[in-house]
């Protein structure tokens, strides 16, 4: 499959007049296949809207190249055929959202009615397409920046923290608009810093912290080594640590706890403890979770060149 | 051209319901409705006291608008984050600036309509007379074309400074802009004035936007007052007004396309 | 995208290069010429930038009529100083407004006055020069000619060719209504030119038939009537005071009105009562009621003084918002009755007014036939042939020969103020031939009833309707 989103060494700098140079994005190599879920994650601050807005042309990058469908970014065709979803944006607030769909169709030199209409009923917004915006709710606004974000039938849609203050019902259903973008074939760029919400989507993710990529590949790559822990009573010693070579053994109250990675043979643990006529506790998987893996990104990451953890508002 | 006019109209809607500009726009349509009241302060020189105090409130209330409505324009569609929504879109940065200001521009001919008609009613109420009301309209539409310039200057300058920067810059030009021609000449005039002063006189009234050309109210005021040829003089401040239009869109427009938003 | 830029930027260029060729070959010269307000006369065209700053912006007739508006609280509650330097304002600000002009020329000359209503007159080149500005300004107007002419001819009252001189213009001006052109024959006849005034005359009266055959209105009927009527009494003193007779040389045959020349036998006493405080009493043999002496106190030694008043039209230089402080110029009527007259002649009350800085004053005494009514002028005539005095008669301080009566009586600060060597003795002045008739003056001469100027001097009504606020007049 082809990229839909290649960039190489992509940076950007600004100049603060009292730190010097800062490069809020450093050095970005990002891989984006077509027809994914791409998470983009880091926490604030760490260039992750930076990154979009040069991907889309709305911002110049210092150095590096991009490339967007094939094309470079800035170029005016591939406009065409993404869309960007900003985070919280504001909408002409006196605008309906029947107009606002309308406004939006008018900026790709398209006036149709008919899908306007259409959009309004798949984000389930056509019983209130005659109140202006100042009249949604936050999940409505962001159901009708969603609609706007389909009006040109994109190949590809950069969401920016796209459940950002939302309540959990608005969560659950810009979650399904989105899995149903993929199933459409639509590549999705979200990136976000609510990990519980882009591990149920997303295929791959991006962690960039202080401007770098500290870590990129599949979800189901980047989340093995799970582990398994096993509390065990009424076996010798001996067996125990036997038994750890594997993992980790903590002596515990009544027993040992094996804490071992979840690829080890834990069948061979169940046997041995049940040979020598001991007992098992309790057996309790630890599957890894995004969250560790961020935590233990951002720990590992090596302090960057980067002083400052604010994005440098221009 | 579909997008530049989509962001127009956007635009236009948004300004009538600013709630500063409509705030503005009141005042001014009340005081237009007292002028006739006003105008008993002396008995004959009435009309042309009401003519003059309708368009010093025509005139600085729109300028008001014109200032007020254009230095927040861009700078709140990007603190908003909506330009991000349209320039994502195939939409060019030109484009988008040309739409602002046609926006702007129709937003203040609409206010600027609705004052001159209101003033014009209360006018034909006091004096009933259509050659004299047609004399009188006549000073709104170059207000018009001044207005429409001084929206460019605020445009322009709303392209790389702050808005309130930009208002203290755009009302200033604004001033000086509407006294250049009797400084100039006063100061010209003047036997003290050194001839390198004179130069820089003429160097800056030369290259600075010159609001006072669109006041053309004394022969309205002054019935004895006869100007020979006026079609001429009107079209060559119009033609004067899209030229200096021209010259700051398209200094806007290269300023804001590098612009980082 | 730099390229293209590059481009964008040359546009630019060639346009700023050519908006200002036009800004400042054609568009600036031009609205200079025609459309700036303050350029239009001479004087206002003197505006400093703070007011053509306000100019520029709309304010100037705006700010104008306020400070107008804010002028008339002052006005009612008589705060006349106040109002000075609104109407120089208003009238910087906006020279056009030919209202401010006018009522501006009636308050200068005639509001300011003392505690008996004598208007000072140290404010009159003040009020002329505003007149002049604003006829300058408002050319196309009749009535700051008119205006301007009207203060000439009632209020200085003697110096008619300036009188006749505005009228002129203010009758060449369209807009004239047809009543007015009138005040131009009396000031002619003032000005002893009867003939001029007869001719005039006939001018007005071909004129109004010619509307009148064109619309016969009530009015064109009513402009015709009056004339014709004018021109009936004026043609019948014309005769009756030998002018006409004069014209074909059969005056010494005839028996005119001004034959003889009558003898008004002048006499006055000038007593220092109190400081400040001056009794003229005197006689005058002219039994009809309507005669008024002119009595002026003044600096001896004020500069474009003429005997019986001043050359106000060469004072009158510039708009000054303050009169000269150190002047004195007193200026009264002695009203005859009886044969006499006997006047309280008070400054005490009003130091500003008099603030007689200076050691030595002159009183005079002044009778031209030209301001006289015309029951007496049907005997003077137009210009004192049938008026003489054995003592007083002047022949040499009017231009033309006119027949005066004027003398003068030296006085000086000491007497006046009752300081010095005075300070214990009363001063009297008399002329020579002043008698004690013991009685025949006193105090219940102040009880006569005065004509006023109005409804004595008025051949016809429509001549002498006053403009403006002129029914303010005081003496």
């Amino acid at each position: 499959m082809a990229a839909a989103i290649e960039t190489k060494k992509l940076t950007k700098t600004y100049k603060s007049r009292a730190l010097g140079k800062i490069n809020v994005v450093n050095e970005l190599d990002l891989h984006v296949e077509e027809g994914e879920i791409f998470g983009f994650l880091g926490p604030n601050g760490a260039g992750k809207t930076t990154t979009i807005k040069m991907l889309l042309g709305i911002i110049y990058p210092t150095f590096g190249e991009g490339y967007v469908l094939g094309r470079e970014i800035g170029d005016m065709e591939v406009h065409r055929k993404i869309s960007y979803l900003p985070e919280r944006p504001y909408y002409y607030e006196h605008l309906t959202g029947y107009e606002l769909l309308r406004f939006y169709d008018s900026l790709f030199g398209n006036h149709d009615a008919e899908k306007c209409q259409e959009l309004l009923r798949r984000v389930n917004l056509a019983g209130d397409a005659s109140k202006t915006i100042n009249q949604y709710s936050k999940g409505m606004q962001q159901r009708i920046g969603l609609a706007q974000s389909l009006l040109n039938d994109p190949r590809l849609l950069f969401l920016d923290e796209p459940t950002g203050g939302l309540d959990p019902i608005a969560h659950r259903e810009i979650r399904d608009l989105i899995l149903s973008f993929r199933d459409e074939g639509r590549t999705v760029f979200i990136s976000s810093h609510e990990l519980s919400e882009v591990e149920l989507i997303c295929d791959r993710v991006a962690i960039i912290h202080k401007g770098e990529i500290a870590r990129q590949g599949k979800l189901t790559e980047l989340l093995k080594g799970g582990r398994i822990e096993i509390t065990i009573s009424g076996v010798p010693d001996t067996l125990a640590k036997q038994l750890a070579t594997g993992g980790v053994l903590h002596q515990v109250a009544d027993g040992y706890l094996l804490d071992m990675p979840e690829d080890e043979d834990v069948n061979a643990v169940v046997d041995a403890v049940r040979n020598a006529s001991g007992k098992i506790v309790s057996m309790v998987p630890r599957k890894k979770r995004l969250e560790d893996l961020f935590v233990e990104t951002v720990r590992a990451a090596k302090p960057s060149e980067a002083k400052i953890t604010q994005e440098v508002a221009v | 051209m579909t997008a530049i006019w989509a962001i127009a109209s956007s635009t236009l809607g948004e300004a009538i319901r600013r709630k500063v500009l409509l705030v503005i726009l009141l005042i001014a349509l009340l005081l237009l409705s007292i002028i006739p009241a006003l105008s008993v302060l002396s008995a004959r020189s009435e009309m042309s006291a009401m003519i003059s105090t309708i368009y010093f409130v025509i005139r600085f209330t729109s300028a008001l608008i014109a200032i007020i409505l254009t230095i927040y324009m861009i700078p709140n569609e990007i603190e908003r984050r909506t330009i991000y929504t349209i320039l994502c879109k195939p939409v060019q940065r030109w484009q988008f600036l040309l739409g602002k200001y046609l926006g702007a521009i129709l937003a203040l001919a609409l206010m600027m309509g609705i004052m001159t008609a209101l003033a014009l009613i209360m006018f034909y109420w006091r004096r009933p007379d259509v050659v004299k009301l047609a004399e009188v309209a006549k000073q709104p539409v170059l207000y018009f074309v001044e207005m429409s310039l001084l929206t460019a200057v605020a445009i322009f300058f709303s392209t790389f400074v702050a808005p309130l920067v930009n208002f203290f810059i755009t009302t200033g030009l604004w001033l000086v802009g509407t006294v250049l021609n009797p400084l100039y000449d006063s100061f010209a005039s003047n036997p003290q004035t050194g001839p390198i002063m004179k130069v820089m006189a003429k160097i800056i009234t030369s290259i600075l936007p010159n609001f006072a050309n669109y006041d053309v109210k004394n022969p309205i005021l002054h019935p004895g007052v006869v100007i020979q040829n006026e079609a001429s003089y009107y079209l060559t401040t119009v033609g004067y007004g899209f030229m200096y239009i021209a010259i700051l869109l398209l200094a806007g427009i290269v300023i804001f396309d590098r612009r980082e938003v | 995208m730099a390229k293209s830029k590059n481009l964008l930027l040359g546009i630019a260029a060639v346009l700023l290069v050519g908006q200002a060729f036009i800004n400042v070959d054609y568009l600036h010269p031009r609205w200079s010429k025609e459309y700036s307000m303050g350029k239009q006369g001479g004087l206002a065209s003197g505006l400093g930038a703070d007011q053509a700053f306000l100019e520029l912006l709309g304010f100037r007739e705006f700010l104008a009529g306020m400070l107008w508006v804010r002028g008339d609280t002052f006005f009612e509650n008589g705060n006349y100083d106040a109002v000075l330097p609104i109407i120089r304002l208003v009238t910087m600000l906006d020279p056009k407004n030919v209202d401010v002009f006018g009522t501006g020329m009636w308050h200068i000359g005639y509001n300011f006055t003392d505690e008996d209503q004598r208007s000072d007159r140290r404010y009159l080149p003040t009020a002329l020069a505003l007149g002049k500005e604003g006829a300058q300004q408002n050319k196309e107007t009749y009535e700051l000619y008119y205006e301007e002419a009207w203060l000439w001819y009632h209020k200085i009252d003697d110096d008619y060719p300036q009188a006749v001189r505005w009228l002129k213009d203010a009758t060449s001006k369209p807009d004239i209504p047809p009543a007015r052109r009138n005040l131009l024959r009396n000031a002619y006849e003032r000005n002893g030119q009867p003939d001029e005034a007869l001719k005039y005359m006939y001018e007005l009266q071909a004129k109004a038939k010619a509307d009148y055959d064109l619309d016969p209105s009530r009015q064109t009927q009513a402009d015709y009537g009056t004339l014709t009527s004018n021109i009936d009494t004026t043609v019948v003193r014309l005769v009756q005071r030998g002018n006409m007779a004069k014209a074909n040389g059969g005056y010494d045959q005839g028996d005119y009105d001004t034959k003889p020349p009558f003898n008004v036998g002048f006499s006055a006493k000038v007593t220092v009562l109190e400081p400040k405080v001056l009794l003229v009493e005197g006689t005058w043999n002219v039994l009809p009621v309507g005669t008024r002496v002119r009595v002026v106190l003044r600096d001896k030694d004020m500069k474009d003084a003429i005997p019986g008043g001043a050359d106000w039209d060469k004072m009158a230089t510039s708009v000054q918002l303050d009169p000269p402080r150190d002047l004195t110029f007193m200026q009264d009527q002695l009203f005859v009755r009886n044969m006499h007259f006997s006047r309280r002649i008070d400054m005490s009350k009003d130091p500003t007014m008099y603030p007689f800085a200076k050691d030595n004053y002159i009183i005079e005494f002044y009778y031209n036939p030209r301001s006289a009514p015309p029951h007496m002028q049907d005997k003077f005539g137009w210009n004192g042939e049938g008026m003489t005095d054995t003592n007083f008669l002047r022949t040499d301080v009017r231009p033309g020969g006119q027949r005066i009566m004027y003398t003068s009586l030296d006085i000086s600060r000491d007497q006046i103020l009752q300081r010095g060597k005075w300070s214990n003795l009363t001063t009297v002045l008399k002329t020579k031939n002043y008698k004690e008739t013991g009685g025949a003056s006193g105090a219940d001469d102040d009880v006569i009833m005065v004509p006023s100027l109005r409804s004595t001097t008025s051949p016809s009504a429509a001549t002498t309707v006053p403009p403006g606020g002129a029914t303010n007049s005081k003496g």
